[in-house]
């Protein structure tokens, strides 16, 4: 087999991965090897059993178990469980295994050759000094981002303790135009403000590109599974081996809620006194440029989550978690519409439709008389994260020391009461 | 300046039939007129009627011409069905920068108001933006449009223009310094785009605006005392050497270090960049609020308001 075709292995969607799954058979008749490889895959830790060889048997076994699994889990699991999520990840970790391993084993260029068919990659020449497109690299900036990616690793670069082996995997040795790494971005694999870019090229060191092409293709399966999950909902799994496989690949991940991470809350009475700061500003009134954003988007997903406080999985209806209207009525909606009226002009004053509006991103549609029998006629919106808050209305955004700690103000306030719930115990 | 003042519906009027023409649309308008879907604002209270789609610069022209609308807009994203806001194919990422919204003023407009002061502070905040835009993150096709009361910038470059949210929100946080960096000392990249728009924003910062974001009377009055060597401290990166001044600590050089953030952050409207389905004013198209011409500008290091004055203001 050649080179090339080996890259279904570390991308399943390169078009040889594709074609491997074309001219498979269905998935009723796929060999046992392959069945039991697509259940296994979920343990694999990051050693040798994730190795494929380069013939063409492995790399057939090897894509068509990978496609079997993603099918499977979709086919009995939510787009963004936890079983879904554990699914990506491991196989995120097999393809970072398998590019560090070939470079290792000096086939840096069958690697690259795979990166490059998604992402435009320059090569560096340390040795001529660095220059991308007419900018030549300061030398200084080249160690201080050697040094960022060693302590990043737990590393200190001052302790002269390093591995001269590792070293050149901390260098950054090659550059990628930034717009080829957005789908990375839109998955929240990378961070724009975190890159060093010249000319439109971002450096980046070896160990870098092989993370950043393993969690690349994790966003790709991950709305691969998306979009199988959205056609089976239609048309059902296209065989009964899928959900078969799907509940043995489930049951071997732990079902973890996520918000759960932070304390596991029951559906309880709102605790003002634990609001982040976006929220208790939201609730005093915000000026005309902030208002629908304040109050729709924050305020109503904010407290609808965090007063009915749902578990992080499956997440769809109000009335998947409350059978009792007074819950909306009387301790989620008086404090919206309270904070809309000392708003700058008051929202509802010159936007009466916006009453309706609040409903409608709690999931009931756009009404302003909801029943709970309405409850999923549109999506329950969650809370926007902090950054997301940061960008589009910034001046929401006065951050206290816990918000260093925590990406969303949900999980702001069941840290906040989780603090206080163990210093209540220390009492 | 001329004076900014409402536009009545004759001037309107008189604008449309007599200086209008389909012309003076920008190309990357004109060359995607029918994708793209058009709003109007008729009296003065907001774009109501959405949902419009033209086919060609007459079809426009006539519309403009006939109805001479309080404000005319159209999307930043180009749609298989404008009319209906379906099949989204991409969006241009758009900034606004709106003069009567920079985090600091150096002169006393209220509310709505913008004079000459801020829209030249506006212009500096577009030109530096531009520029991060074009040199470090190396993007083609970026117009400049004077909006009557602040500018766009729009950039329809083919690498960018697929982009979702989180994309163009980390952007913005790129473009406008929205975030502190991993490391200030280094010479290029996002480091030196942070160290540029915290000078920027700390040299227009007033004592007072400080104190009412919470810091010490004490440390401001430290920090203002030492604003050159503040300065200068930025400029090489040292700037965590702040909290070193005698009577400012850690906490005091956060709080200062997130609101020089936050500022930074509020010198663009995120909500703008985010929006794939925005709608912008047309260049070219009046701003009737203040009787100026949203207009595209050739060079915004030279721009001056004025060139948007229309005939009708003129004596």
């Amino acid at each position: 087999m050649s080179s090339e075709s080996y890259a279904a292995v570390l991308n399943p969607f390169s078009e040889e991965g594709k074609q491997i799954v074309q001219e498979a058979p269905p998935f009723d008749s796929l060999p046992k090897s392959v069945v039991e490889r697509a259940v296994e895959r979920v343990d694999w830790e990051a050693g040798s059993e994730v190795k494929v060889g380069f013939s063409e048997e492995e790399v057939r076994r090897e894509t068509l178990s990978f496609y079997l699994m993603c099918q499977s889990i979709a086919s009995v699991s939510y787009p963004y469980s936890n079983q879904v999520q554990e699914v990506i990840e491991v196989s995120k970790r097999t393809i970072l295994y398998r590019m560090y391993d070939l470079f290792k084993r000096g086939e840096e260029n069958l690697c690259l050759g795979v990166v490059e068919r998604d992402f435009r990659v320059r090569g560096l020449d340390r040795d001529e000094g660095v220059r991308l497109g007419s900018v030549d690299i300061p030398q200084q900036d080249i160690y201080k981002l050697r040094d960022l990616e060693l302590r990043k690793d737990g590393i200190d670069p001052d302790r002269g303790e390093i591995n001269n082996e590792i070293l050149p995997q901390y260098f950054p040795s090659y550059a990628v135009r930034w717009p080829d790494l957005v789908p990375l971005i839109e998955h929240r694999d990378l961070d724009l403000t975190k890159q060093y870019i010249v000319e439109g090229w971002a450096l980046i060191t070896p160990k870098n590109l092989w993370t950043l092409f393993a969690n690349y293709v994790g966003g790709m399966m991950e709305d691969y599974i998306s979009d199988l999950y959205d056609k089976f909902s239609e048309s059902g799994p296209p065989a009964d081996i899928l959900e078969e496989v799907g509940e043995r690949i489930s049951e071997s991940i732990p079902d973890e809620v996520d918000y759960g991470k932070a304390g596991g809350f029951e559906s309880e009475e709102l605790k003002p006194e634990a609001f982040p700061p976006c929220i208790e500003k939201v609730l005093g009134g915000v000026g005309e440029g902030n208002r629908n954003y304040g109050i729709i988007a924050l305020l109503t997903s904010f407290l609808s989550y965090a007063r009915i406080s749902p578990s992080g999985k499956s997440v769809n209806r109000v009335a998947d978690f409350i059978d009792d209207m007074s819950v909306v009525e009387d301790d989620i909606v008086p404090l919206i519409f309270e904070a809309a009226e000392k708003c700058n002009p008051p929202l509802f004053e010159d936007q009466p439709q916006e009453k309706a509006n609040v409903y409608y991103h709690m999931g009931f549609g756009m009404t302003t008389k909801p029943r709970m029998k309405d409850s999923g006629k549109t999506k329950w919106y969650s809370p926007p994260n902090c950054r997301k808050i940061k960008t589009e209305a910034p001046s929401l955004c006065r951050p206290v020391d816990l918000c260093s700690e925590v990406k969303n103000p949900l999980t702001y306030y069941y840290k906040s009461l989780s603090k206080g719930k163990e210093s209540e115990g220390g009492d | 300046m001329e004076e900014m003042r409402e536009a009545t519906a004759s001037e309107r009027e008189r604008y449309y039939r007599d200086e209008w023409t389909s012309q003076n649309l920008p190309d990357y308008i004109m060359h995607t007129l029918s994708l793209r879907e058009f709003g109007f604002d008729h009296k003065g209270t907001g774009p109501s009627d959405r949902y419009n789609q033209f086919m060609t610069p007459d079809m426009i022209s006539d519309y403009l011409k006939e109805r001479h609308p309080y404000a005319v807009y159209s999307s930043v994203a180009l749609y298989e069905r404008p009319s209906e806001r379906k099949k989204w194919l991409k969006s241009e990422v758009a900034f606004d920068i709106d003069a009567k919204d920079l985090p600091f003023k150096e002169c006393d407009c209220t509310g709505g108001g913008v004079c000459e002061i801020c829209l030249e502070n506006a212009r500096k905040v577009t030109e530096e933006f531009g520029k991060t835009l074009s040199s470090n993150l190396d993007l083609e096709d970026i117009s400049y449009v004077y909006s009557g009361r602040g500018f766009h910038i729009r950039i329809s470059d083919e690498s960018v223009m697929g982009m979702g949210q989180a994309g163009r929100s980390q952007v913005v946080e790129y473009v406008t310094g929205g975030v502190v960096p991993s490391d200030f000392t280094l010479s290029l990249g996002y480091s030196k785009v942070f160290r540029k728009r915290v000078k920027r924003t700390f040299e227009k910062l007033d004592g007072e605006k400080m104190i009412s974001e919470g810091l010490r009377r004490e440390s401001v009055k430290r920090i203002m005392e030492e604003k050159e060597r503040v300065i200068n401290l930025i400029d090489d990166g040292s700037i965590e050497n702040i909290r070193d001044f005698e009577g400012i600590g850690p906490k005091s050089f956060k709080k200062l270090l997130d609101l020089l953030t936050r500022l930074n952050s509020e010198c663009a409207d995120g909500k703008v960049t985010i929006d794939k389905k925005r709608i912008l004013r047309v260049p070219s198209s009046l701003h009737s609020t203040v009787s100026r011409k949203c207009v595209e500008i050739k060079d915004i290091k030279k721009f001056h308001p004025d060139e948007a004055v229309p005939n009708f203001l003129k004596k």
